[in-house]
């Protein structure tokens, strides 16, 4: 994988979640699933929840996946693939804090500011389980490894046309 | 007799959860209660019986925006009790990472939670796409803060570099060098947005508060100074409890604190900028002064203007300090655990963080006690508010609530912090 900043590095697969909080960890499972099966011009991340700190570094991106848990709406362990910039991400049910700001609010902050990648995929796995200390439910847990296998095929069709790009130059 | 009652169930753009019950009776504010319901932490429970040595990582789990005042405050107790002094090159590094915690607390308020209320935008998002350029300006102060925290704490939020007597590691030359050019163009964006902000419309309104800040001989206040206050209130920071009380009242799970004389009083960035400008360099004062501040700012409403001179001076202070660097020769100065009591009195972002602790002799806690900024303010926040929606009462009910919620911002509350914070109900009786 890349350093950050390399200006090859054209996709972020990021994972947003607390391990430490039973289902939320998934974000970070993702990622660990995925180790050793990205080719070099992908930058693999981990955030703990404020992801305000992105904003800047997305403007380096082309492509941007985001693994995280998401609320339940009935059926933990359920995967949704959401096209961000396109289709409305769920909102947090009580206003922004002043001290962390979601992926939601940062996506939209990026985009008001004209720095938004032109591709942002995020999957959301249902959890029912967040207290602090809790183990993640065996339900999500076993949703990891399908979206590590989405999640590398994602990013294999976003480096395609740069990769033709290259062969043609 | 006619009674209206305003609620606002959970205030946005403030940290923790909490609400505001306005009583409207006759025509006048008779209640502006502010209702904390965040759930208590008990953080000085779960330092009982812990090892000295633990406590700035844990104290620094009380707030991910401004760890440095807990773990700052908890290290000078530490020392205290142990009869150990910290200065020099070490001393100057605490400044350094609490300039950090300054730069980037105050850069996140200004832009993306206070300035948005004076424009007439709902939040800095949709503010982002009319003043863009100046939210850019504010997020690049916040990393700049950030990459302080980064450097001096080993990570951004939560650090964990610091330790009683120093730190872990000391910074490189090379990461100071990398710091400053970071710190010079912030400080150009922190000027920018003074002169930004100090333009925009703000409400009349003049309090006559009682300031409670740290007053130190020679600097503006960071980690050390007598707790002094602008009705006379001049006492070593282990004579807290002489001149303070905390009360339980029954709406709130947070302490608030009272001067036991007077009662309600203020810290933060209006206190600490009235009972400390003498103490700012020549060229912030000059600034302040082109803006329009005065030695003395009491609208609360300022603030804003108030916490983007302390930037500049933290950006100031911080290229100063990184100027005179030279690596001192340990990390850290040793010190032996012993039994005793020490005390810890430091300027977070958002007023003076308070710690007690007595030591057994092996260094484990007996008992801890911290009083953290916001549950300080409540009294202030609460008075604001009263005469805020006092000036207003005929207004329709949303427009008091939506002037209410900005007086209450003017504080940028840390309600999770406190609770140990917003709700609006307003009642017209």
């Amino acid at each position: 994988m890349s350093e950050e900043g390399d200006s090859d590095t054209r996709v972020l697969v990021l994972g947003i979640g607390n391990p430490d909080r039973g289902d939320d960890g998934i974000g970070p499972l993702v990622i660990e699933c995925l180790a050793g099966r990205l080719p070099c011009a992908v930058d693999v991340r981990v955030r703990a929840g404020d992801v305000l700190a992105l904003i800047d570094d997305w403007t380096n991106f082309q492509s941007v996946i985001v693994v995280d848990a998401a609320a339940s709406i009935g059926a933990p362990g359920r995967v949704h693939r959401i096209d961000a910039l396109h289709e409305t991400l769920p909102m947090p049910p009580l206003p922004a804090s002043s001290h962390a700001f979601g992926l939601t609010e940062a996506l939209a902050l990026a985009q008001a500011l004209g720095s938004a990648p032109a591709e942002v995929v995020v999957y959301a796995i249902e959890g029912e389980a967040f207290e602090a200390g809790a183990a993640m439910t065996p339900k999500v847990r076993a949703a990891a490894r399908g979206v590590a296998d989405k999640v590398a095929t994602d990013v294999r069709q976003m480096l395609r046309p740069h990769a033709e790009a290259k062969s043609h130059a | 007799m006619a009674t209206k009652t305003i609620k606002v169930d959970y205030l946005a753009r403030v940290e923790g959860e909490g609400a505001l019950d306005l009583t409207i009776a006759d025509g006048k504010v008779t209640a502006a209660n502010l209702r904390i319901f965040e759930p208590p932490r008990f953080f000085e429970a779960f330092l009982r019986g812990r090892g000295y040595e633990e406590t700035p990582d844990i104290v620094a789990r009380i707030c991910g925006i401004c760890p440095i005042a807990y773990q700052m405050s908890a290290v000078h107790a530490i020392e205290a009790a142990f009869g150990v002094k910290v200065e020099g090159q070490l001393r100057a590094l605490r400044r350094l990472i609490y300039c950090g915690e300054w730069i980037e607390s105050h850069a996140l308020h200004i832009v993306m939670l206070h300035a948005p209320d004076f424009l007439g935008f709902a939040d800095g998002i949709k503010m982002a796409t009319v003043y863009g350029d100046m939210v850019r300006t504010g997020l690049a102060l916040k990393k700049a803060g950030n990459e302080v925290l980064r450097v001096l704490g080993g990570r951004e939020v939560h650090p964990v570099n610091v330790r009683p007597g120093g730190f872990h590691r000391l910074p490189t030359a090379a990461e100071m060098a990398g710091l400053a050019e970071t710190l010079k163009r912030a400080r150009d964006d922190a000027i920018a947005l003074t002169r930004w902000v100090a333009d925009f419309p703000f409400p009349d309104l003049e309090m006559d508060y009682e300031f409670v800040a740290l007053r130190h001989p020679d600097e503006y206040p960071f980690n050390e100074g007598r707790i002094v206050s602008s009705r006379g209130i001049d006492i070593d920071i282990a004579d807290y409890d002489s001149a303070f009380e905390e009360r339980h009242l029954a709406r709130s799970t947070a302490l608030h604190s009272m001067t036991r004389e007077r009662g309600a009083y203020l810290v933060g960035p209006l206190a600490r900028y009235g009972l400390n400008f003498d103490r700012l360099p020549p060229h912030v004062q000059d600034l302040a002064k082109e803006v329009g501040l005065g030695p003395r700012c009491t609208n609360p409403f300022r603030s804003i203007i108030v916490r983007a001179i302390e930037v500049v001076f933290s950006c100031d202070e911080a290229l100063r300090i990184i100027a005179a660097y030279e690596r001192p020769e340990g990390a850290f100065v040793p010190l032996a655990p012993r039994a005793g009591t020490g005390f810890g009195c430091t300027e977070a972002p958002r007023g003076i963080c308070w710690h007690r602790y007595d030591f057994e002799p092996d260094g484990t806690i007996k008992t801890a006690r911290i009083v953290p900024p916001t549950s300080q303010n409540q009294a202030s926040i609460e008075s604001d508010l009263a005469a805020v929606a006092g000036t207003m009462v005929d207004a329709l009910d949303d427009e008091i609530r939506h002037r209410c919620e900005q007086t209450i911002r003017n504080y940028d509350p840390c309600i999770s912090c406190s609770a140990h914070f917003l709700k609006l109900t307003v009642e017209r009786q």
